[in-house]
């Protein structure tokens, strides 16, 4: 019992500042989210209507690609389910860091608020793996360049 | 017997002080965090290979013997390097501040120091609302194309 008040004692609390700035991120971040998840949402609706015109032009820009026949188009939808599943991923942990994160604040909420922080580390781990996956990406292009 | 109540008035500052970072959000942060450094310094190494490819790369794609070829690669290096640049400008002045909240955030969480932690989340409130206002700027370029894009269709037909 004892050892419980003296943990609680030296705990980080969430003080007046932090919780007015985590708002304000939050606020943001939710912003960020939300136009992400409509710009996705708008990107798979165009890419529904017009696939098929997409992905002639793409043929043309691309002309081996032709010769692969169908196998290029299962490829290129398969490409284009992961890049739909990564930013999915990437903005729905945006978004429900916001949310959690807001409403632990305000509830008072510590598991709230905890699984909040939770999405955060979520959302940069993801960003991080695609940040050194793109590094490789360029590394390997640059020793193509010269 | 007397019962006496204690009024129950909660100000934001009670409110927020029953949080607390306990060691398994600690622990969430500090990931956060560092893999927010990776990310940051991923971009900075990013931004440098496309400046030194803007500026030092080859355009064999461009190597033709056709003179007006050759003009047109000049402009385009030119118009290569500027949005280099700017686009490394940019990237660098956001990435900075994910990359102090990443520092100063883990250096608060491991000292157990409430002001460097907020320190490193008013870095990422920074970071949060520049990439918004970028958007926001996106946005309204987008929505301006849109209006001349369908004021020419007009005037055409």
């Amino acid at each position: 019992m004892e050892n419980d008040q003296q943990e609680s004692l030296i705990q980080m609390h969430l003080d007046y500042d932090g919780g007015h700035i985590l708002r304000e991120t939050v606020r943001w971040s939710r912003f960020l989210s939300i136009v992400g998840i409509v710009g996705l949402s708008l990107c798979l609706l165009v890419l529904a209507l017009a696939g098929t015109a997409m992905f002639a032009a793409f043929s043309r820009l691309a002309p081996g690609i032709e010769g692969l026949g169908d196998l290029a188009g299962g490829l290129l939808l398969v490409l284009l389910l992961v890049f739909f599943a990564i930013f999915g991923l990437l903005v729905y942990m945006l978004y429900r860091f916001s949310v959690l994160t807001r409403k632990g604040i305000d509830h008072q909420d510590q598991t709230v608020f905890a699984e909040g922080m939770k999405c955060l580390k979520t959302y940069f781990l993801v960003c991080g793996i695609l940040g050194v996956l793109s590094l490789l990406a360029n590394l390997f292009a640059l020793t193509k360049l010269f | 017997m007397e019962i006496q109540q204690t009024p129950e008035t909660f100000t934001p500052l009670d409110n927020y002080f029953n949080i607390s970072f306990d060691a398994a959000t600690r622990a969430q942060i500090r990931q956060a965090a560092n893999w927010a450094k990776v990310y940051a310094i991923c971009a900075f190494a990013g931004y440098a290979i496309a400046l030194v490819v803007a500026f030092f790369g080859r355009m064999t794609y461009l190597s033709d013997s056709n003179p007006g070829a050759l003009q047109f690669s000049a402009t385009f290096r030119n118009a290569r390097i500027l949005s280099a640049l700017i686009t490394t400008a940019v990237g660098v002045f956001i990435n900075y501040f994910l990359y102090r909240f990443a520092v100063a955030t883990v250096k608060g969480i491991d000292a157990m120091d409430s002001v460097t932690t907020n320190e490193g989340f008013n870095h990422l409130r920074r970071y949060f609302r520049i990439l918004g206002i970028l958007i926001i700027i996106g946005l309204c370029f987008v929505v301006l194309g849109f209006i001349f894009g369908i004021l020419a269709g007009l005037s055409h037909s």
